[in-house]
Formats: structure tokens, sequence, C-alpha cells
């Protein structure tokens, strides 16, 4: 059902350039993707990548299931939208797709009215809530590239989640300018030295006290406040901050205890001051398994983030609300389609509603229970074209089908559903 | 084969020199054809009482990129109000300053509005903005691609690149972005702002380039006139909503030195720096250039009081103003070297004297230019107040005692002294829709549409003629969207999936080894990705029509 784009397929080397990676949001375009049974990756040992890629070899035939029972597709979508007619508040959960995905999906929670909400959907609240109340100050990868002369990783590593990320963030070769990078409050394990070659110098700075402590502190400092026995390695940060031409924060939402948005809040107030003297951006790490794109293409469609409500009432937005674990655990909802296009690391969440679950092949063991309808799906980038946006919420890039392994994408089954659900058809399968 | 007869309405075709004349027009597949009147058809509508135009263009609003998207999630509290839906076919969409992609496609259409040019397109961020664009129905739609800011432009600038290599970069930048036009915006003050410079005036050197604004503006217009490229280079000058940002304004149409360009939301570059409060109108001084330069057209960026949130690439003003936001927040970001964005929420407050003084200014601007086909009728959406204010802002153009009405609310200052007082005139029909949809299609180069003779697509508003012509405008009887009516007295009969339009422009393919030397070294993905494909674009545009304008540049050498 979807087709084969890109010249690479077919067991050729693919030039870089011509395959863009799915599995992270940093959506690294420049490695090369060899096509086959075994899909290899030259240019980066990105184990992120790796993993994903490993999750498609030898792919076997994929089929659909009913409560555990194989289906062909045809019957598998008569089920799935037999009980999505039958669903009075259903919740889309996962939403690991793509752009087209997405616009698919939306016009489907229309037809009955559903709640939208990611997987990530938690980690992306601290950075929502802080847009919708402060704002935000942002910069994207190739500045960071060009101009900046301090990265401060902020409670986070960066690589744990997004492995490429420094080499992304590096200057090209000839065109290296002083740049320190510097962890703060980050942990254990970070990156050394030699993992940031093009890196002035990198160091780690820990002071006493949590995230929100630490924060905090840097703010008053760069403020200018008198702060009573200051951490003399966080008041030398702050003066570097001053004093840097370009000052770039990375954070990493997903990384931060509960009420994180404060943290984002208090870098943004920072980061305002820092601009009335000097520039500085902040780069925030997240949106991965295309959460990004769910965001942004649910916002464009419909005015309103994700974790809202659509259907014929308009549209009801509710960070904390319509939070996908608090509608299942209060079953709130009575029915969980769930779509996980790019890794089996997305599994649906265990519940006793029924499931509908558009998801990787490799997830077939996990859906094959009483309740559940599976229906495995391609992923854009391997074996679906498609469009995601990027963790710098500016860029969006195209991916590619490297192979065709006879699967349909997220659009085509939400499309599939939706006309079995406006036909009627469904209506009457689900009233028996 | 489908044909339509719209019986007996007034017809005001200003491309066509019909100005309220009683006729028929008649619709076969979507085109306006000429048919006995004997001829039998498959609907006809009884026009009697109607006023019958062009569907509405708008050639700046911003609906789609991701600063709107950012002021979309920005501003939750804008979205909370869902309209009550009239139609089944309209899905959940809401908002008023920055609305969702549907409701925008939903509202515009039920205004007479059909087609609506996104201004500030980012080649970055170019994909997105078809896909939001692709889902905004029944619009057609296109956008300029924001150049002037990106350090290669200026890089090549700065090293007095032989002016056919920048005409070259400029062409292959039209086409990578699938842009209908060019827009530069504050020339070299976004990149200069990245580099901490916090003003740059026409003729100052950009700290790091050492390039200036007038030397971006000239050697852009002039690459767009050797491409041919039908819409003149789009600029939202230097220091918008400065005092005294007047000279500016008239530098930078100096800088054209007489090459086409089109100067948008002048309102906001029209301030003196007179009386007491060192903030005057200079409506008088820019329409007398503007007048005398028959090179220059303008849209006004009026601005309509009550909240709204302003979205641009002009981080360097837009930064300066970030503690003015009401609601106070901020969203600001430098972008891929490429250009930025800043979003600011703000009310428009009656009683302020600076706003009341802009709305009178973006009054007096419409009011005193002597050729309508020069001005275009915007508020900048949504910077100046959101599109839906269109009818509001036609009844004040039309109505000298509603004028007098609203201007006796404001600021007692500006009621009292305003310029605005002593202007008398009142704009009719023909000359509305000159301003919403004659002047823009020539502007764009649209030659079949904002009109109605012969052969033109068959986008078409009906009102029903009211003394009230904010509620004339607000609703009309019929629109039609090449021939098909997709709205009745504001209810939403039909959602076809709008078309793109872009040029396509001749230019030398060698450059694109520049573009590819330059992403290897500076940018963030492949130069590969740079580029929007033919499928690719219809895959982000929803399917719709793919309008190409090809364009045949004068003096290319190869």
């Amino acid at each position: 059902m979807n087709t084969t784009s890109n010249g690479a397929a077919g067991g050729a080397a693919a030039q870089p350039g011509t395959w863009t990676c799915p599995f992270c949001s940093l959506l690294c375009d420049g490695f090369a993707l060899e096509s086959g049974p075994v899909l290899q990756l030259h240019g980066s040992d990105c184990p992120r990548a790796r993993s994903g890629l490993a999750t498609f070899d030898d792919l076997g035939i994929a089929t659909p299931s009913v409560d555990g029972a194989g289906r062909d597709l045809d019957a598998a979508l008569d089920a799935a939208a037999a009980r999505l007619a039958a669903a009075r508040l259903p919740l889309f959960g996962g939403l690991a797709a793509d752009v087209q995905g997405m616009r698919a999906l939306y016009r489907l929670a229309n037809v009955g009215g559903a709640i939208l909400d990611h997987a990530h959907g938690e980690a992306m609240m601290p950075a929502l809530r802080m847009l919708q109340d402060r704002g935000q100050m942002f910069t994207t990868l190739a500045e960071i590239r060009n101009r900046a002369d301090l990265i401060v990783c902020i409670g986070t590593d960066a690589v744990s989640s997004y492995p490429e990320f420094f080499r992304r963030c590096a200057p090209a070769e000839g065109h290296e300018a002083a740049c320190r990078v510097v962890f703060l409050a980050a942990g254990d394990g970070m990156p050394a030295a030699d993992d940031i070659p093009w890196a002035s110098a990198v160091e780690s700075v820990r002071p006493a006290g949590d995230i929100f402590d630490t924060v905090a502190m840097l703010a008053a400092l760069l403020d200018g406040r008198r702060i009573p026995d200051p951490d003399g390695a966080l008041v030398a940060l702050a003066d570097a901050m001053r004093s840097a031409r370009y000052c770039v924060i990375v954070w990493e939402p997903a990384r931060l205890p509960p009420h994180g948005a404060l943290v984002g809040e208090t870098l943004l107030r920072l980061l305002m001051n820092l601009n009335r003297k000097t520039r500085a951006g902040a780069l925030t790490l997240g949106g991965n398994d295309g959460a990004q794109t769910a965001n942004g293409a649910m916002s464009w469609l419909s005015g309103l983030p994700l974790r809202s409500r659509v259907g014929p009432q308009g549209v009801d937005h509710d960070p904390l609300q319509y939070a996908s674990a608090r509608l299942l655990d209060e079953r709130a909802v009575d029915l969980l389609l769930w779509v996980a296009s790019f890794t089996p690391d997305l599994p649906p969440p265990q519940t006793t509603l029924p499931r509908i679950v558009l998801g990787h092949p490799a997830l077939a063991a996990a859906c094959a229970q009483p309740g559940t309808v599976f229906i495995p799906v391609a992923t854009p980038g391997i074996n679906a074209d498609g469009h995601l946006l990027r963790a710098d919420s500016v860029v969006s890039l195209p991916l590619y089908a490297m192979r065709d392994d006879g699967l349909p994408n997220v659009a085509e089954v939400a499309r599939a559903l939706l006309a079995r659900l406006t036909s009627g058809v469904a209506a009457k399968e689900g009233a028996q | 084969m489908t044909t339509i007869r719209l019986k007996g309405g007034r017809v005001y075709d200003p491309a066509n020199g019909v100005d309220g004349e009683v006729r028929d027009i008649c619709i076969r597949d979507g085109r306006i054809v000429a048919l006995h009147p004997q001829d039998k058809v498959d609907t006809e509508y009884d026009l009697a009482g109607c006023v019958v135009m062009a569907g509405g263009i708008d050639l700046h609003t911003h609906i789609g990129g991701g600063k709107v998207n950012l002021a979309r999630m920005m501003l939750p509290e804008d979205h909370r109000l869902n309209r009550p839906r009239d139609s089944l076919l309209e899905l959940a969409s809401t908002g008023c300053c920055t609305p969702g992609t549907l409701e925008t496609g939903y509202r515009y259409a039920q205004m007479g509005y059909t087609a609506a040019f996104e201004p500030a397109m980012l080649a970055t961020n170019a994909r997105q903005a078809h896909m939001e664009m692709g889902d905004t129905p029944i619009l057609d739609h296109g956008a300029y691609v924001m150049l002037g800011n990106e350090e290669l432009f200026l890089e090549m600038l700065a090293r007095g690149e032989d002016p056919q290599r920048i005409r070259d970069y400029v062409g292959w930048s039209i086409n990578a972005s699938r842009a209908m036009g060019v827009k530069v915006v504050n020339p070299g003050g976004i990149s200069a702002f990245k580099f901490n410079q916090r003003k740059l005036d026409v003729d100052e050197d950009h700290v790091h380039w050492q390039v200036t604004p007038r030397q971006v503006v000239h050697s852009l217009a002039r690459a767009l006139s050797e491409l041919g490229v039908p819409h003149p280079l789009h600029i939202h000058a230097s220091n918008l909503g400065v005092a005294g940002n007047i000279d500016s304004t008239l530098a930078t149409i100096d800088a054209l030195e007489g090459l086409p360009g089109h100067l948008t939301h002048i309102q906001f570059h029209s301030y003196g720096r007179e009386g007491p409060k060192k903030f005057s109108s200079a409506a008088r001084q820019l329409v007398e250039r503007v007048n005398a330069a028959p090179n220059v057209s303008i849209d006004v960026g009026q601005i309509i009081f009550g909240q709204t949130v302003t979205a641009s690439g002009d981080t360097m003003r837009q930064f300066a103003n970030a503690d003015l936001g009401s609601p106070r927040k901020y969203v600001g970001g430098d972008i891929e070297c490429d250009a930025g964005c800043g979003v600011v929420p703000f009310r428009y407050r009656e009683q302020s004297y600076v706003n009341a003084l802009q709305w009178a200014i973006g009054l007096e601007i419409f009011l005193l230019m002597d050729d309508p086909w020069r001005v275009v009728l915007t508020t900048d959406h949504p910077n100046g107040g959101p599109f839906t204010s269109y009818p509001h802002l036609i009844k004040l153009l039309m109505d000298k005692s509603f004028r007098d009405e609203q201007l006796a609310r404001l600021h007692p200052d500006v009621a009292a002294m305003a310029d605005l007082r002593e202007i008398r005139r009142e704009l009719s029909l023909y000359e509305i829709a000159i301003m919403t949809r004659a002047a823009p299609a020539r502007l764009l180069g649209l030659t079949d549409r904002g009109q109605l003779g012969i052969g033109a697509a068959a986008d078409i508003a009906v009102y029903r003629e009211e003394a009230d012509r904010e509620a004339m405008f607000a609703t009309p009887e019929y629109v039609f969207k090449d021939g098909r009516l997709v709205a009745r007295k504001g209810r939403i009969e039909a959602v076809p999936v709008g078309g793109t339009h872009f040029v396509e422009t001749d230019y030398d393919p060698a450059i694109e080894k520049t573009v590819e030397a330059y992403a290897d070294r500076h940018a963030s993905m492949s130069w590969r990705h740079m580029k929007i494909g033919t499928d690719e674009l219809c895959s982000c545009s929803n399917g719709g029509a793919l309008l190409a304008c090809k364009v045949h540049g004068r003096g290319r050498t190869l």
C-alpha cells in the first residue's frame, strides 16, 4: 500500500543526504543507509539509530490480529471501526506518527470526539506549560554550530537520549572557534573532552542542592543579586555566561523531576536577562517518537496543542486532566487507540479497556490479547515516506521509504477507519 | 459540465473597468464564461439587490509557519472560546488572533475571501509553512520566502559578489522553497541582532558583514526584477514601530532606485517625532512620496483595538518590545543562520495615545492615497488585528460618520488633533474592490484571479447590499471557489482543498554548488533537503492544485 520513493532502495548503498533517521527528533540526514533485508547504517555509530534499525532486520510477514487471533487487514479494520464507533470517549494515545498520519488521525478523532495525547505527553508538558505561561527564547542547531561560544547543558548529558547531539553542533573543519561545553547538575557519566573534540574545554559543575536550587541560584547570580556563600563554580559559570557572545542553554524536560516547568520558567527569565546585554538562546531536547510532530500538527489544525479533546463541541485543552495515564487509571475514557509507528519500545499501556493498536510489527506479540485489535503499520523513513518536525521546532524534513514491506502507513489506516465510520457500516456492527 | 448563472447582480470588477453595472455572470466548470441569456444552466441564482465581486485576496496575512504555530501554542486563552459550528462540514478548530488552519480557512471563506498569502516563510521552515497552508481549507495560498538576513546572502553581498550570481541565488531560493515572491524583513537586522546589534539604520553597517540595509534592499529588488518575478520585493522596512521611522522608510524607498518594491504594513513605518509626546503621524509625508513613486505599492497593516498577538521575523524589534507584551509573554528565536522569529501578545487600547495615533495613521494612509491600485487592505493579520476585522475596517473607510464616532472614543489628544478629522473621503465599493481583490491580484501577477472577465477562475463573492457595510461584508450571501458554492450566508457548504501558487524562475543552476558548499560548512541539514520537490509539495499541500507561474528573466546570461 505504500510506494518506495527513494532511488536508494533495492540493496544499493545510499548517498548521505538521501536518508533521514526517524529514531530521534534530531532527524539526522547526513548518514547513508544501505537498504535490504538488513538495513545498514554508514557514517554513524549512533546506538539509538542502530537499535531502531535492528528492529527491522529480516522482518517477517506481519499480520493484523483481533483479540489475539490473526485476521486480514480488512477484517481487523472492520473490528477496529466497530469498537471505535461504540466508544463514547476514546483516547488517541501514543501518536508516534508523522505529519500525514496526524492529519488523518485528527479527522478520525473529530468523528465521535476523542482526546489526543502523546506517549511522551508528560515529558512535553514542562516546555509547553512554560510556553503558555511565559514564552520561550530558543535557538536552533545551525545557530549553535556557527555561533555558540558557550554551551551549558543543564540537568542533562544530552547524549543519553540524543547520541548525535554534539556531532550535530560541531563547527565545520577549519571553522572552529573557541567554544566551551559545561555540564551543570548533569549527573554522572557525562561525555568526556574526547567525545566533543571540537570543544575548547569540557567541564562539569555540580553545586550542592537539587536542580531547582541550582537554576534559581544561577538566575540570581545573573540578576546580579547578592547571595550568601555562593558556590564558586556557579559564580564563575554565571560570569562566563555574561561574557559569552552567544551562550546556549541545553535542557531536556523529560529528565526533570515533577514541576519541571518551574526550571523552564527560571531558565527563560535568566535568558531574557542575559539577552539584555549579550546574546543567548535555549535548545530544548525533546519530541522523540514524533512528539514534536504530533504537537505541531495538532496545534496548527485545531489551534490548541496536545492534551486536547476535539469533536462536534469544538476543542477543549487541558494539560492536566487530559494526561493519558490519568485518563486510563480513572477509566475516564472507554477506548484506547494507540499509535506507535517508529519502534517497538512504545508498547500500549496495559488496560482492561478495549485497545486498537496501530504499531510497529514487532509489537504484535505484546498486542495479541483479548480486547485488542492490532494493525501493523509502516515506519516513516524505513518502509514509508513521511515528514517529521525536528526538536528545535523549526525544521521539518522529508523521510523516505528505503524498502517496501507491504505495510499500510498510519494515514492509510486512519483513513480506512474514517471511511468505515462515516459510511455507517461500523456503527451498525458496533450496535450488534 | 456544471453551469451556473448569477443573474442581475450589481457587478464591481475594476480589473475590467466594471463599476456597479447590473449584469449576469456565468460559470462553466469553474471558469467564467459568456452564455447567451437564453442558454439553459444547471443552477441560476437571482442576485437582485446584491453586489458581486471577485473573491477577496489577502496578500499579507500570517496564516502558516513556525511562528504562527508557536503563537497558537502560546495563547491557549485565545483559543478557549469555541464558536458554535454552523456546518457539519467543519472540523473542530478554534482561535481568534491565531486560529487553527482549519478555522482560518472557514472564516476567510465565510467572509468572501478565496486566497491568502503568507508573507514570511523562512526557507528553513518552508515545508511546515506549506503543510499549514495545505491544511487551510478552501483558500488558495502562497508564500514569500524571507531573504536578506541569511548568512549566505550577506556573505555574498559582503564579498561584492556579481549581481548575476545573487540573482541566481535568489532564483534558486524561490524555486527551492516554492515561493510566490521574496520578502525582506528588517534588511540585515535579524542577522545583526544575532551579533548583538540592537539598531540598524538604512545606511548603517551590519556589525559583522559590513553591509547596509540599503544594499540588501537594492540587490534583492534588482534580482527579482531581473528574474521577472511578478510580485515586487515585499519589504518590511528598518526600524518598525520606532518614533521618527519615516526617515528610514523614505530612505528605503530611495534604495529601490526606481525598481519595484512593495512596502508592507506601512502604518508601522510612518511615524514622526513631532509634538509633546515625540510621536506623530507622518502619513502625509509618506503618501506624498508614494504618490510620486509609481514603482512603489503598499499595504497598510491597520491596527484594530483589542487583543491580538504580534508575530514577526524581526527579532531585533520584537525583543525591544518584549516588555510591552500583554499578557506578558515572549517567544523569540534565532533560526538556522537564516532568520528569526519574535512573538509578543499585544492589546491595542483606545485610550493609549500611541495606539490611537497608530489607528488614525493607518486610516489616513488609506484615505490620502491617490491611486487605490497601489494600496492593499490589510491588518497584517494578526499583528495589527485579526483578519476577521476586515468588514469593520471597510466600514471605517466607507463611512465618515462611523469613523468620526470611533475617533471620538479615542485618547483625547488624538481625537482632538488627528489629521484624520479633516479627511472627508469615503471609499466607494469600486475602490474597496480594488484594494481587496483587483490590486492584490495585479501585484501578485495573478492574471485569472481577482477579476470577473471571461476566462477568469470563478472565485466570486456575492454580498447583499446593506447600508451597514460591516454587516454586508461580514456575511456574504454566496461565496464561490472555482465555481463551487463554498459558503452561503456564513454557512460553509463545501470544503475543497485550496491550490498553491508559486513561481518558477529561470536561473543558472551552477549556483547550487555555492549552496551545497555553504550547507556543508554551516547548515544543519543536507543541502538536498533545502529543496522541496514537486511530489513533496503535493504531499505538504494536501494534494491541492499546484498553480505554478513560470517566469523568464530579463538579461539572463549563461
